[in-house]
């Protein structure tokens, strides 16, 4: 469904003097590039969960940024469906629902107008749209404030709206970057709940998280990223059998194999 | 693009803020500043003329024609001092608002005694009308004296007059009224209608981009499918739209009210002066803004997406004022005319045409600079817009 090949990605240094010590230590500075990410692979098949895991800084972000065509990578390939991103961002962007936790909505519109707006920028019907959207209120319990401005709204209305609003054009994929971090535990589960139904659908999802429990109740796969390179890309049982006990040894334990290399 | 147009339009006219900027600040806040600037100034003068003026004579014995009329008690009160009183201090201390020292030599026959210097010690710092008043009454006797003059020597009114102003170098202006007015109004338009412009764009820009940004509203909508250069576009002509509304609103609430404010006499100028000004040269006045409108909203674009967030925008974009007002004074300086160079250096030459237009001289000829280079200018501000919103550094900074 989704296939990572040797993705990386690197950043001009605008002025290496102003980076910290830390930063200056990392290896993936070379000369006046930050090579973010450098050797990221995975795969995702239909109906399955990815939970892409890694310290912060790791690249995450990034990785998913360029899955979501918002940027270009510098090296490796990216495939949906036998698509080539990045030689058709467009195309593959009708197929990607992409939802990251400091999205925003526009305050002076409604909640349905949001929606409503990104499905007009899919190029859907009117009709479409509007089914689209009922359909959604109705899964998401989101008829009590549709059609209020979203201003107001509270962290878990926001997430609805921008769930919704991910899904409208009933994407083949569905990127999630860090989905959670920052919601309370209702908020949380509105996320969690969307993410399960994706499942039962069979649309394929890839999140990262810093949650741990989040993974071993949701992903079928587990793909662990560090100083932009995958240290880890397997199933959840693979992964759990790396340490004895937690996902938390287990974690750790992703890391330190390619630390010790 | 009319997708993304319309959408932030929507947003923009759901702001109060910028409501209040674009439409109630230009259509109330003017006619109120103006109202109360002409209130106050009326009350100020009034006050002034019908104030009773406490005042000292010197020298009365000499011209009780002048003591005479200053018995009005009305309008002036008369205090005794004496005369080796100091009068700066006695003014200062408001015993007496003036004090007229009258001459020795003050006579009526000033044939013999020649020209009589009245002094008048008043504070002249500050609105006051005591020259003028004082004068109207010195003023009368002294066309007396003259006309006495006149009649002792016995001369007619060709020799009075040639006698009072022997060569008179008389102005005869070859500038119609419409030249006239243009050369004042027409200075100041461009004044007007750029800061405008620039100040009604400035907060949908900021709003459109660094706002975006800071909302995290950006990175969906440039994965939703829909070209880079549409989104632009999209931002662009809102940005150019509201931009020209506020001048417009501006302008055409100045005109209204300052029409109903100046009533009677000025009114009939002003309607004169407008029928002067053709339609045609009316839609090149917008026409013209056009262009210079969308090389402001192709800069404020490009600041405000580089921005991280609402407060940054703000600031790189408080410089851009001087930016503007600078080639605008530069087509007020004496000698700047709408020919050669000057037809080519952006905003200068807009400026310049607009005062042209309205003072009816324009040379139609120099529209092709005007337009070409404002166009090619924007256009080319346009192309960095868009290069800039395709650049990973800009957007994710």
């Amino acid at each position: 469904m989704i296939e990572i090949k040797q993705l990386s990605k690197k950043f001009a240094v605008e002025n290496p003097k102003k980076l910290s010590e830390q930063e200056k230590k990392d290896p993936r500075l070379k000369g006046r590039f930050f090579h973010s990410v450098q050797d990221v692979s995975f795969s995702c098949q239909k109906g399955e969960v990815l939970g892409l895991l890694g310290p912060n800084g790791a690249g995450k972000t990034t990785t998913l940024r360029m899955l979501s065509t918002a940027l270009k990578p510098d090296g490796g390939s990216v495939e949906i469906a036998g698509e080539n991103v990045l030689a058709q961002p467009v195309i593959a962007r009708k197929k990607i629902g992409f939802l990251s936790g400091t999205t925003g909505l526009y305050g002076r519109l409604t909640g349905r107008e949001n929606i409503h707006y990104f499905g007009q920028l899919h190029g859907m019907s009117e009709e479409l749209i509007a089914q689209r959207i009922a359909e959604l209120a109705d899964l998401l319990d989101m008829h009590t404030f549709l059609d209020r401005r979203s201003e107001n709204f509270s962290t878990g209305m926001k997430q609805k709206i921008a769930i919704a609003r991910a899904v409208v054009h009933s994407p083949e994929l569905v990127i999630l970057d860090e989905p959670t971090t920052g919601l309370d535990i209702m908020a949380t589960q509105t996320v969690l709940n969307f993410i399960r139904r994706l499942k039962a659908q069979g649309t394929p999802v890839i999140f990262s998280t810093h949650h741990l429990d989040e993974v071993e109740e949701l992903c079928e796969k587990v793909t662990v990223i560090d100083q932009g390179k995958t240290m880890f890309d397997g199933d959840i049982d693979a992964f759990k059998s790396l340490a004895d006990g937690s996902l938390h040894q287990s974690f750790m334990a992703a890391i330190q194999t390619t630390a010790s290399e | 693009m009319w997708l993304v147009f319309f959408k932030e339009l929507k947003e923009l006219l759901r702001d109060r803020k910028t409501l209040f900027f674009m439409i109630a600040l230009p259509l109330l806040i003017f006619p109120v500043i103006f109202g109360i600037a002409g209130f106050v100034g009326k009350q100020a003068i009034d006050k002034a003329e019908t104030k009773i003026l406490n005042y000292g004579i010197i020298g009365a014995q000499y011209a009780p024609d002048i003591v005479k009329e200053l018995q009005q008690p009305d309008k002036f009160n008369l205090i005794n001092i004496a005369a080796d009183d100091d009068y700066k201090s006695i003014i200062r201390n408001e015993t007496v608002d003036f004090v007229l020292v009258i001459p020795e030599n003050y006579s009526s026959d000033v044939l013999q005694n020649g020209q009589a210097t009245i002094k008048l010690y008043f504070n002249d710092a500050g609105l006051n009308l005591v020259y003028r008043r004082v004068n109207e009454i010195v003023e009368s006797q002294s066309e007396l004296f003259q006309q006495n003059a006149f009649d002792t020597l016995g001369l007619d009114g060709n020799q009075q007059d040639a006698l009072i102003k022997p060569i008179e170098l008389e102005k005869v202006n070859t500038a119609d009224t419409r030249e006239n007015w243009g050369e004042k109004i027409g200075g100041m338009l461009p004044y007007l209608l750029f800061i405008l412009c620039l100040q009604g764009a400035m907060f949908p820009a900021t709003d459109i981009g660094a706002g975006e940004k800071e909302r995290g509203t950006l990175e969906t909508l440039l994965i939703s499918p829909i070209d880079r250069n549409k989104i632009v576009l999209g931002k662009f002509l809102t940005i150019s739209f509201a931009g020209t509304m506020t001048a417009l609103i501006t302008v055409a609430s100045m005109a209204i009210w300052g029409l109903v404010l100046s009533q009677g006499m000025a009114i009939q100028i002003v309607a004169d002066f407008m029928a002067q000004i053709g339609v045609l040269d009316f839609v090149l006045i917008f026409l013209m803004l056009v262009p210079v409108v969308a090389i402001f909203a192709a800069v404020l674009l490009s600041i405000s997406i580089y921005a991280k967030s609402f407060k940054e925008a703000q600031s790189y974009m408080g410089p851009m004022m001087i930016f503007v007002i600078v080639p605008i004074m530069l087509s007020i300086l004496p000698g700047v005319e709408l020919k050669g160079g000057w037809a080519w250096v952006p905003i200068t030459n807009v400026s310049l045409a607009m005062k042209e237009l309205v003072k009816g001289t324009m040379d139609y000829y120099q529209l092709f600079a005007i337009f070409g280079s404002t166009v090619v200018i924007a256009g080319a501000l346009f192309a960095f817009c868009v290069y800039w919103f395709n650049k990973e550094k800009v957007l994710f900074r």
